[in-house]
């Protein structure tokens, strides 16, 4: 069986190993182990959202109990690939497992890993264990939901660059922005590839020379050679570097957020309408005495004590913010003038009345922050510490997090939410790891470990692969993610 | 004839009834009654005798009247018996004397004899109640007493003698008739009485009734049973009465008030245990000479016998066990072995057991104890340790605070000597002894910029003020101030604070401006401040116009400059050691105070213009505005090596040489508050956190310290010294370990800089070559034994590394030893002053010298050894020095050793200076 996926043992450890991309199989020996070992059945019904190749017929299985994830995966990988008549009776286990040959099986079945989950959470350990864990009668037929595992299952070739990879953003489908800490921005429409772009598209870039540009680039031009662009606009305003940035929904406006304890609004969109694609990154020290435009910040919101690592905009008229001051807050884009932040009411009740901007305060320095998930409004940070945490502001009366992934080895340097699920978001870390997580367990899903050294950036792509850079200069794309 | 026997019986008669009534009159006659009574009964008339109180003396006398009457009577009457009673009446003539003595002698008992016969008296009262009294009183009354109601008794008519003479030998039974004169009347004896008479007076019972062997009835005895009364028990008796109950009312209430206090029952001495401990014995010694118990012995037990089982006896891994123990713990008996054929084996027999071979020897020392005394009360305090521990706070509490390294700056080639970090936090800076000075940024651990200065870089410091991004850089002789480059708009600004007029240069106003020159370094876009000597540390004020630079004590380059220019003032040289510079005038100025020792840091106080000194003993504490001492702070440590101030600027942390950590509260005294010993080998930085409780010490011992330490605004409050985490990571490096640390300004990290980064060769064996010195050293120290006042250290002037181990001189020479990795160089000089008697050692060896001064003796020994010969005390091969050039004395007070970037000051002690060429 071509089990793609993290070996089960290594997910139940929470561990991440360097994934396995090459097919294991795993012999009948093995199953008819497992079946003898423990001869208590339990039945179960599988079911799936997926659509129909992947689709089982409603029919009961009884399956040995201590059967783990991989077992279940290979149940129903050959399952499918016996073929839709399969099930005319009740089979018994030791049938399944063994892959009797029938006629109507698919011949070019490919194998896929699946993830379990009963009554919404994933199995992670055996079934025996988790039925006894979350106390969940094995006498009833178990109604287990299947869907395909989150693992990248290609690793595409690194990209290199001339220095390390400060900042990567995934959010245009059509082409990667990675910043260097050589002073460039690079575009990349695939890995290895620089871009070129058929749409004309808006990049803003915030570097530590206090600055953010503006940069427009345009199409088809030199097809074969890197192009080299010029901003046309630079905003300043900062008095100390850009830690990060982000760009209103709708494109028109950007916000920054630096080491001068400041976040800046900038207006964007006074150049002609086009794609507008915010980039988060670093550069310094690039001298190009040309002529550009300048333009001020149209707002700041003062209230961080100390630098605002990392800011987002997800909706139009809210802004999240994280500093090194320990704190995450929200401020309203449309007053931000003067009261300049708003909070949310039913958190603001349990927090300092004077300090109502405070959303969440952690004892940790916070360097990123993402939203999303359920209704876009959970907050995800990591920090100084290992520890990604989630938290639900909409909860009243605790600041505590709803989750805490602690799989890391160092501190955690992005995290960013899945775009489309609620469940689903990845972490990258100074340990040389990202980890993709899902809400519904404790255990990463999969741990990519391409880098060599520590990663500094990570983001989505695509809504199937991760891009993250590093210290070792490398921009990964791990690709092939189902994320349902 | 016949008349004339009547007469004389007559006469006889009559004394014979003065004789009775005599008798009668005495009071204190004696009972008679059952012979007397008898017969008055038996009379049936109330005769005299009822009365009769017959005493023993007066018995007597009746006895001897009534014999001569009896015989008289026996003559008359003719009865019989006459012979004898003749016979007794001579004998009796004869007694009589006697009789007369015992009279006297009975006369005491008699007095007895009153009380007993008191019960008879109420029997028959007696008509007369005059008492005992003489009848005399009575012989010229009418009357002759009283009769009980009180009447007078009157006299009778008195015959006279003759009559009733003449009367009574009328009448026949005159002889019977007898005078009872208290009742004064005449009364006849009957005939029985007479009898009983005679009887009674030839000693026989009185009459037959008389019953001598009747049974005793004993009336006194004192359980005999006398119901006098059978009347209820009055009521008195029992029912308190009105006095009484106010009595006790009043002793009620005093009891309850506590006026009355009652005794304590004495408790009883119970039982105990007679083979105990006797340690409460010590208690009941409380005052007075010190009692001490003899100690008990341990009873024997099985390992003791002749033959014990093989678990009572000790291994040999047991018995070399013992050895180590100390003396008095160690078991007192071991089972002994015989040794038959190589093989150890128990006695079989008690006759085989040997005698007992301490005997004497116990027996003399207990000799000795008894006589000198020598018993002791030995203070071994028994106290279980965890409750000698202060309480402090868990450390859960104390959050947060580093515990785990998460990040390394990886890039230099050489230890790195120092660390600062920027005031914002995003940066650090880095200086190695590659080399090189560094800056890297505090988030990803990427190295921004590099800085190649070619000289070793011994200190490096930002500006405190963000506004002006600067690094000071102490490199060789030089300090460079460098743009850090971070600034875009106000680069030109810094640029102009950095940039030096070049007329300035030039116009050497004073001796200052030629210690210390101002120039313009292009190569590095800053300014180069060129020092006589190599610059230990820079530290900044905190608004960031001034620095002080501190210089060491080199004291070669003291001597030197001290031959090359006559040294007027020698205290110059001192003031020059610690400089203060204003950036933005370029100008230097030195302190305007006297150090008393050589400096190793300075600081600024983070508050108030105060600034810190510390010399190698000591902190001063400077007023920068008054220009005064303010206070010294005495370490009592052998060699300072940094200090840190609390950013509230009441206390100050110090690190010394030996690993430890002196905490001043300086409100407090000039003695440490607490000390912190805790590294194993020097101490090379301490740091206090800016906003954080924190303070953290590194040390050679490749460990860093986090304590937290609280110090509270109340004044009252002394400051919270926790211990928190040991931090370790770093490689020690060739002996040296953790070179520096300083905590992030705002969040609770810190970055510790280690000397385990060399790669390169060179580096590596120049540090290896420290090593194994400071090894040899150590070794010397133990070798000469008893050097405790003595000090070990490793010094490296430049490219010379010297090792300086010193001892007083009254315990062994002291011995210098000099390794040249360059032999060809020995120029530099070392000296070793010791504090010592005034004796003057003469050392003429040929590879020692002493030089001898009035207080202090310097004994130097320099030993010039290849590396091959490193080790082992006596393999090292002896050079003879080629000249050894006493340069002069020096009069400064408190300088003990000086080598390159050292100094030790000890009080009162001179210094000389030598110089090996």
């Amino acid at each position: 069986f071509s089990a793609s996926s993290l070996s089960s043992e290594a997910q139940k450890r929470g561990v991440g190993q360097r994934n396995s991309y090459s097919s294991v199989f795993y012999g009948d020996v093995d199953m008819d182990e497992d079946v003898e070992g423990n001869s208590r059945l339990v039945y179960v019904r599988f079911v799936t959202k997926l659509d129909d190749p992947f689709k089982v017929p409603d029919t009961q299985l009884g399956l040995p109990s201590n059967i783990t994830r991989l077992g279940l995966s290979t149940v129903v990988n050959n399952v499918l690939q016996s073929g839709p008549s399969f099930y005319s009776a009740r089979l018994l286990p030791f049938d399944v497992l063994r892959v009797p040959v029938i006629d109507f099986r698919r011949d070019n079945w490919r194998h896929e890993p699946f993830d379990f989950l009963i009554n919404g959470e994933l199995v992670r350990m055996s079934l025996e264990e988790f039925l006894l864990a979350k106390g969940i009668s094995a006498e009833k037929v178990l109604e287990i939901e299947y869907i395909k595992a989150v693992a990248p299952r290609k690793q595409e070739e690194p990209s290199f660059h001339d220095d390390w990879v400060s900042a990567v953003d995934g959010s245009n489908p059509g082409f990667i922005l990675t910043g260097c800490y050589d002073a460039l921005g690079r575009v990349w429409k695939a890995a290895g590839l620089y871009v070129e772009n058929d749409t004309g598209a808006l990049v803003a870039t915030a570097s530590k020379d206090k600055t953010l540009r503006l940069w427009m680039f345009d199409a088809e031009e030199s097809r074969g050679d890197p192009t080299k662009i010029r901003a046309y606009k630079t905003l300043r305003g900062h008095n100390a570097s850009v830690q990060s940035i982000a760009a209103q929904p709708s494109g028109d406006m950007v916000c920054s957020g630096s080491w001068d304890c400041r976040i800046n609004l900038w207006q964007t969109k006074e150049s002609d309408a086009g794609a507008s694609v915010s980039i988060k990154k670093r550069k310094k020290g690039s001298h190009d005495g040309e002529s550009q435009s300048e333009g001020e910040p149209v707002s700041t919101l003062v209230g961080h004590t100390q630098c605002v690592s990392s800011v987002v905009w997800p909706q139009h008229g809210t802004i999240y913010s994280a500093s090194w001051d320990h704190s995450i807050r929200r401020w309203d884009a449309e007053t931000g003038n003067e009261s300049l932040n708003t909070c949310c009411s039913d958190s603001s009740s349990s927090l300092d009345p004077i300090d109502s901007a405070v959303l969440i305060f952690c004892g940790k320095v916070i360097n990123c922050i993402d939203i999303g998930g359920e209704s876009s409004a959970l907050i995800a940070a990591g920090g100084s510490d290992p520890i990604l945490r989630i938290w639900d502001p909409r909860k009243p009366g605790s600041s505590a997090p709803i989750f805490q992934f602690s799989s890391h080895a160092s501190w955690i340097s992005a995290c960013k939410w899945h775009k489309d699920s609620w469940f689903h978001l990845l972490s990258a870390s100074y340990d040389g790891k990202i980890m993709l997580w899902d809400l519904r367990t404790a255990w990463p899903l999969a741990v990519i470990d391409s880098h060599e050294d520590k990663v500094l950036c990570a983001d989505w792509w695509k809504g199937d692969s991760v891009i993250s850079g590093g210290v070792d200069s490398k921009l990964c794309i791990s690709s092939e993610i189902s994320v349902k | 004839k016949k008349r004339f026997q009547r007469l004389h019986l007559l006469a006889a008669w009559i004394e014979l009834q003065e004789a009775f009534l005599s008798a009668l009159v005495s009071d204190n006659g004696d009972v008679m009654e059952e012979e007397i009574r008898g017969p008055v009964e038996t009379g049936g008339s109330t005769s005299t005798f009822n009365t009769a109180w017959i005493s023993r003396k007066g018995s007597f006398k009746i006895d001897r009247t009534l014999r001569e009457l009896g015989s008289g009577l026996s003559d008359i009457l003719g009865d019989e018996g006459v012979a004898n009673t003749s016979d007794g009446d001579g004998s009796s003539n004869d007694g009589g004397g006697d009789l007369s003595e015992g009279d006297q002698s009975e006369s005491e008992e008699f007095a007895q004899g009153v009380e007993e016969s008191d019960s008879s008296e109420d029997e028959v009262a007696p008509r007369n109640t005059i008492g005992d009294v003489p009848f005399e009183w009575y012989k010229d009354e009418e009357h002759i007493g009283y009769n009980i109601s009180g009447k007078k008794l009157k006299k009778k008519e008195r015959q006279d003698k003759l009559d009733s003479f003449l009367a009574s030998a009328d009448d026949p039974n005159g002889w019977r008739k007898v005078m009872d004169e208290p009742n004064d009347e005449v009364v006849q004896l009957t005939k029985q009485e007479v009898k009983m008479i005679c009887k009674v007076l030839k000693g026989k019972a009185p009459h037959k009734d008389f019953d001598p062997y009747s049974p005793y009835i004993d009336w006194f005895k004192m359980d005999a049973k006398h119901p006098l009364s059978s009347a209820p028990e009055p009521k008195r008796r029992f029912v308190l009465s009105k006095w009484e109950n106010e009595k006790v009312v009043k002793l009620v209430r005093a009891i309850r008030k506590g006026l009355i206090k009652f005794d304590k029952p004495k408790e009883k001495p119970g039982v105990y245990d007679l083979w105990g401990d006797d340690s409460s014995s010590m208690e009941k010694a409380g005052h007075g000479l010190a009692y001490i118990p003899a100690p008990k012995p341990k009873l024997p037990g099985h390992e003791e016998s002749y033959n014990p089982s093989l678990e009572y006896i000790p291994t040999q891994e047991e018995i070399n066990s013992y050895q180590l123990l100390f003396e008095e713990d160690r078991p007192k008996f071991i089972p002994k072995q015989v040794v038959i054929h190589l093989h150890l084996l128990r006695f079989t027999s008690l006759r085989s057991v040997p005698a007992y071979e301490n005997y004497v020897i116990e027996s003399f020392e207990r000799c000795l104890d008894l006589y000198m005394c020598p018993r002791a009360r030995k203070k071994r305090i028994n106290i279980d340790p965890e409750s000698l521990k202060p309480k402090l706070p868990s450390r859960k509490d104390l959050k947060p605070y580093p515990t785990i390294c998460y990040l390394e700056y990886r890039g230099h080639t050489g230890p790195v000597m120092s660390i600062s970090t920027e005031s914002s936090g995003q940066w650090i800076a880095s200086g190695s002894s590659d080399g090189t000075v560094r800056i890297w940024e505090v988030e990803t651990g990427r190295c921004l910029r590099v800085w190649e200065l070619g000289e070793p870089v011994r200190h490096v410091s930002w500006n405190p003020s963000s506004d002006i991004p600067i690094l000071a850089v102490s490199a060789g002789l030089d300090v460079f101030l460098l743009n850090a480059g971070l600034e875009d708009e106000e680069r030109k600004m810094i640029n102009k604070l950095l940039h030096i007029e070049t007329s300035m240069a030039p116009d050497d106003t004073g001796k200052i401006s030629s210690i210390v020159s101002w120039d313009q370094d292009d190569n590095h876009e800053g300014i180069r401040l060129k020092h006589f000597k190599t610059v230990s540390s820079v530290e900044w004020h905190r608004k960031g116009d001034y620095f002080s630079t501190v210089m060491p004590s080199d004291i070669l380059s003291l001597c030197i400059m001290w031959l090359a220019e006559e040294p007027s003032d020698s205290n110059e040289c001192f003031l020059r050691a610690i400089l203060i510079h204003q950036l933005s005038k370029k100008s230097t100025q030195r302190i305007p105070f006297k150090l008393h020792g050589l400096p190793v840091s300075s600081a600024f106080h983070p508050t108030r213009s105060v600034f810190f000194v510390s010399t190698k003993k000591n902190v001063r504490v400077y007023d920068l505005l008054k220009q005064k001492l303010i206070k010294k702070l005495e370490t009592g440590a052998r060699e300072v090596s940094s200090i840190a101030i609390h950013p509230g600027g009441d206390n100050v942390i110090v690190g010394t040489r030996e690993g430890k950590m002196c905490w001043f509260d300086m409100d407090l005294s000039s003695q440490p508050y607490r000390i912190l010993k805790c590294h194993s080998k020097d101490i090379n930085s301490v740091a206090f956190h800016r906003s954080y409780p924190l303070f953290a010490s590194c040390s050679d011992d490749s460990t860093a310290y986090i304590f937290h330490g609280m110090v509270y605004s109340d004044l009252n409050q002394n400051p919270l010294v926790v211990p928190l985490e040991i931090l370790r990571g770093h490689a020690s490096a060739n002996g040296r370990g953790v070179m520096d640390c300083k905590f992030h300004p705002r969040q609770p990290w810190l970055f510790i800089a280690g000397a385990d980064s060399v790669q390169s060769d060179s580096d590596r064996s120049v540090m290896k070559t420290i090593s194994a010195l400071g090894r040899f050293c150590k070794d010397d120290r133990k070798i000469s034994g008893g050097c405790g006042g003595g000090f070990t250290d490793v010094y490296s002037p430049g490219n010379h590394w010297l090792a300086i181990s010193c001892s007083e001189v009254f315990l062994s020479s002291p011995i210098v030893v000099v390794e040249k990795i360059h032999p060809i160089e020995i120029s530099e000089a070392v000296s070793v002053a010791a504090r010592g008697s005034a004796r003057v050692i003469e050392a003429a060896e040929a590879d020692r010298a002493a030089i001898v001064h009035r207080r202090a003796i310097v004994c130097l020994t320099l030993l010039i050894y290849n590396r091959k010969a490193r080790r082992g005390c006596g393999a090292f091969r002896v050079s003879l020095i080629r000249r050894l050039l006493r340069v002069g004395s020096y009069a400064g007070d408190g300088i003990a050793s000086f080598g390159d970037g050292n100094w030790v000051p000890l009080d009162g002690i001179r210094v000389s200076i030598l110089s090996v060429s």
